[in-house]
């Protein structure tokens, strides 16, 4: 399989990588790792004539307990003791991302942003065209859901349902200046699936911040795949908690691999701050997020069994994370 | 839009090199086609396989999912680097030695991976192997020689 020719940039700061992605505007992607997006380009899914290698970009790097930088490859961060010490539910995480050699190549900020999965856009030029496009790529139908103008490919990231239960928060670069936004706030949760994000145009992720807050917490993930290394997510749940004695100081759940943006249940976790997080409570709660998913049948395994497994992984990652702060049932 | 091409210059295997190379040409096209060192095997092309796997600054890096223009100024170690001047490496005997290899296709991204598995721990336990070369698909061998094969080499055996 060889690319599509593409023009190559590689900027080395991040104020001439905005000024490429102004001058090429509508017409690039960045490139970090490329795990994720140079199989797509081989598939000929959404090609641009331009790519924006991030890899010399100094500022896009470092990691601390307090800020990881978006070009971070996931490899350095697993063997990074001192981050698993602090934040041992994103050890897991990452530990359950693709292989050791994707991992090797891989960043933060490639995960961050992996393109949304879906049994009918993850295939050949020729599979697609036999079956005529989607939505997500060169379509007008989605073959999921046909009743609805809307893409439901799944958000299939590890990373992203542990930092947010972490609170983390990520910086934002682009052509109009620097924010800095809730990780959760960068899923177009309103949008129509095709897009998957709502950064601005030609805004890049340069960090991510984690909170005094965080430290404080003890954390969780646990992935459900087909095979326990190279899959993506079938779905993934991810606890992060304060406990005092058992009872409730803070708690926050978030899913991955379930629908089109990865979700927090802070509606469904308020409920429980300053109480005692005893088994009848927990069931109760798994159940709940349980109910509130909606997969749909784009990945491996049928939607009723994610749904199930949802209640049963979550309930788990919540346990772990009792276990870890050494608090009893 | 086609043909912009950029000059790379690289370490290959101990030795500089020089090459024209398009942008859009993963690394391991410019090792299999233009620099003609065939023993980097082409699997899925797609980054499920590990059969690619090169050695880039001595980090393990899948070569089917690499663009080679960013390997400009680096150092690249093939399968063939591997070997000393004469003889096999102490991973690649251990292969032969303990039986792990059959049709081979998967082998060379199985010693390169090995290799830089051993580079970081010396002495792995058997689930540090298992894990460590969890990137690495083999059709033929069910996986056990293999195993056993890095674990011995890594024991000087
Ligand atoms: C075999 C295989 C298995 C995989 N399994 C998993 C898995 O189990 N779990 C999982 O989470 N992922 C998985 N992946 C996907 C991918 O490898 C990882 O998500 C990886 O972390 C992506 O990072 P990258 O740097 O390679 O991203 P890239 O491919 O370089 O980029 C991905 C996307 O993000 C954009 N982007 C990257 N960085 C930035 C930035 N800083 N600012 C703005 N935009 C940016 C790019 O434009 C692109 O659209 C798998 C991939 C393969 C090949
Ligand atoms: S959910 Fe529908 S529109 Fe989206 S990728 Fe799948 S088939 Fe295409
Ligand atoms: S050929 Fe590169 S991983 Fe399969
Ligand atoms: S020996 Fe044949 S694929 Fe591994």
């Amino acid at each position: 399989m060889h690319l599509d020719p593409f023009e190559l940039h590689r900027p080395s700061s991040l104020e001439e990588a905005l000024r490429l992605a102004t001058a090429h505007a509508g017409g690039f992607d960045y490139l970090a790792g490329g795990t994720d997006l140079l199989p797509n380009y081989k598939m000929h899914l959404n090609l641009r004539p331009h790519l924006i290698a991030l890899d010399a970009v100094a500022e896009l790097r470092g990691r601390g307990l307090e800020r990881l930088g978006a070009m971070e490859r996931l490899a350095d961060l697993e063997r990074d003791t001192e981050l698993a010490r602090a934040y041992p539910g994103f050890a897991d995480a990452l530990a359950e991302v693709a292989t050791p050699l994707v991992r090797a190549s891989g960043t933060l900020g490639g995960n961050l942003l992996v393109e949304t999965r879906c049994f009918f856009f993850n295939q050949s030029h020729f599979w697609r065209e036999s079956l005529g496009y989607c939505l997500k790529a060169e379509g007008d139908r989605c073959h999921v859901v046909p009743q609805k103008e809307r893409c439901y490919a799944t958000f299939s990231g590890d990373l992203a349902p542990v930092l947010m239960a972490l609170d983390a928060e990520a910086e934002l670069a682009g052509p109009g200046g620097r924010r800095r936004v809730p990780l959760g706030a960068i899923y177009d949760a309103a949008g129509d699936g095709i897009r998957r994000h709502r950064l601005g145009p030609g805004e890049i992720v340069v960090a991510v911040h984690l909170p005094a807050a965080a430290r404080a917490r003890a954390s969780a993930y646990l992935k459900l795949r087909v095979r326990p290394s190279f899959d993506f997510p079938e779905l993934g749940a991810a606890a992060a908690a304060e406990l005092d004695g058992g009872r409730v100081r803070s708690l926050a759940v978030a899913v991955g691999g379930l629908e089109t943006y990865p979700r927090r249940f802070d509606e469904l976790t308020a409920p429980l701050v300053g109480e005692h997080l005893s088994d009848d409570r927990l069931r109760a709660f798994s159940e709940a997020v349980m109910r509130a998913v909606r997969p749909v049948h784009n990945t491996f395994l049928a939607p009723d069994y994610r749904r199930k497994m949802t209640r049963v992984y979550v309930r788990r990652a919540v346990e772990k994370v009792r276990e870890r702060s050494g608090a009893a049932a | 839009m086609s043909g912009l091409r950029a000059l790379v210059r690289l370490t290959l295997n101990g030795h500089p090199v020089e090459v024209s190379c398009p942008d859009e040409r993963v690394l391991l096209d410019l090792v299999r086609e233009e620099l003609h060192l065939t023993g980097t095997k082409r699997g899925c092309d797609l980054g499920t396989c590990g059969c690619c796997t090169v050695l880039l600054d001595g980090r393990p890096t899948l070569s089917c999912l690499t663009l080679a223009r960013l390997a400009d100024g680096r150092s690249l170690t093939t399968i063939e680097g591997l070997s000393p001047g004469t003889g096999l490496s102490p991973v690649q005997r251990a292969f032969v030695e303990h039986g792990a290899t059959q049709c081979g296709f998967c082998t060379p991204g199985f010693i390169v991976a090995a290799t830089a598995l051993l580079g970081e721990h010396p002495h792995p336990t058997r689930e540090e192997v298992v894990r460590g070369l969890s990137g690495n698909l083999c059709r033929c061998t069910g996986y056990a020689k293999i195993i056993e094969a890095v674990l011995a080499a890594a024991e000087g055996r």
